[in-house]
């Protein structure tokens, strides 16, 4: 006896992520989910961010790395809150892992809620998290070929963070080039292109983040958990 | 490493939509572009399924072509699961060749998911 099922292998992960979208809508947290190979500067990303809207809203951070508390201790200098997840090995973060953080969380004073996947372009882009809005931060010397090799990652994502611009005089690849190659890919990028060392075009970045934030704390009423199970988990068909 | 959490989701979904019968072949559905290995996927169901009611069940893996979608025509192209290419170069040649109308780029549309598509488990005698 055959029985159909339909379903994507990461239906359970769906579900607890539909869960945490739901409980971050009733709170009016906007969420973020950062992912990234290692180095290209999330926490750098993350950094800024806290610098430039850390005084308009409250701000969370889920730092995901295999180990060690470094890029948790890092947000907390920067002056937000943290929690540490260390996977000890595992290469990215699932629905569940934030769900028991957020759990001990008291999410009243919270506005922003950034995730920091682990370092990894590759196996974050299968789950979840919950978040309303997925970035990729592909830095300069990384190349232009990322968005062929990691499509699924590209394609998932709604804005494309391109760190390192400055860099620019130093490589052959071009900004543009990435950009293009992303867009290949995933049509409906937002793509902004920075430096978190010089602070060269965050304040794009910036201004687009804190309108989001400050959409989603006007927003009235629970909002409709977005229906993200079902047969076809292929994102793009 | 990458298949692991995978394979143990779906032998969890497997055996949630069984009831408590033996499985005997779950029926999988992957994106050719997607980033499963299905001989990864079999090393760790051997594994993972070991003293469950999947333990011993066959896998079966259906592709799902690359789908291309036509930014000016609209035209929808598909890609067919070819095992003796690389999807990425498949991918890379579609986007240099272009839509056949001449006009459009082509985006990625599909081709990428992991699905179970069924589950085959024992009748009840």
């Amino acid at each position: 006896m055959i029985i159909s099922v339909e379903k994507a292998v990461t239906a359970q992960n769906d579900l607890i992520a539909a869960r945490l979208r739901e409980r971050l809508g009733d709170e009016k947290v906007f969420c973020l989910n950062l992912i990234a190979a290692p180095g290209a500067g999330k926490t750098s990303l993350i950094e800024k961010t806290i610098a430039g809207l850390g005084g308009r809203f409250g701000i969370l951070v889920v730092e995901g790395d295999p180990r060690t508390s470094l890029d948790g201790d890092r947000v907390t200098a920067a002056g937000a809150r943290a929690f540490q997840i260390n996977t000890l090995g595992g290469c990215h973060l699932d629905a569940r892992m934030v769900q028991v953080e957020l759990d001990r969380a008291d999410l009243g004073a919270v506005d922003l809620l950034i995730i920091e996947n682990i370092g990894n372009l590759l196996c974050p882009a299968a789950w979840d998290l919950g978040e309303d809005v997925r970035v990729v931060v592909s830095s300069l010397p990384e190349g232009a070929d990322k968005p062929l090799k990691y499509p699924e990652t590209f394609s998932l994502a709604q804005v494309l963070v391109i760190n390192k611009i400055d860099l620019g005089p130093f490589l052959p690849v071009k900004a543009a080039d990435i950009r293009a190659a992303a867009l290949r890919v995933n049509p409906g990028l937002e793509v902004f292109e920075v430096s978190c060392l010089t602070g060269a075009g965050l304040d794009q970045w910036l201004t687009w983040l804190g309108d989001r934030v400050g959409q989603k704390m006007a927003e009235l009423g629970p909002k409709d958990p977005l229906p993200r199970s079902g047969p076809s988990r292929d994102p793009l068909g | 490493m990458h298949e692991m959490p995978f394979t143990q989701a779906l032998i969890e979904l497997a055996l949630d939509k069984a009831e408590g019968k033996k499985i005997l072949k779950i029926h999988l559905r992957v994106g050719w572009l997607s980033s499963i290995v299905p001989e990864s996927v079999q090393v760790f169901f051997d594994h993972l399924s070991r003293d469950t009611l999947a333990e011993g069940a066959a896998l079966d893996f259906e592709f799902v072509p690359i789908s291309l979608a036509c930014q000016a025509c609209g035209r929808v192209l598909d890609l067919p699961y070819q095992p003796s290419r690389n999807p990425r170069q498949a991918l890379a040649q579609a986007f240099r060749d272009g839509c056949p109308c001449g006009a459009g780029k082509l985006s990625l549309a599909g081709g990428l998911g992991f699905d179970v598509a069924g589950v085959e488990i024992e009748d009840s005698v």
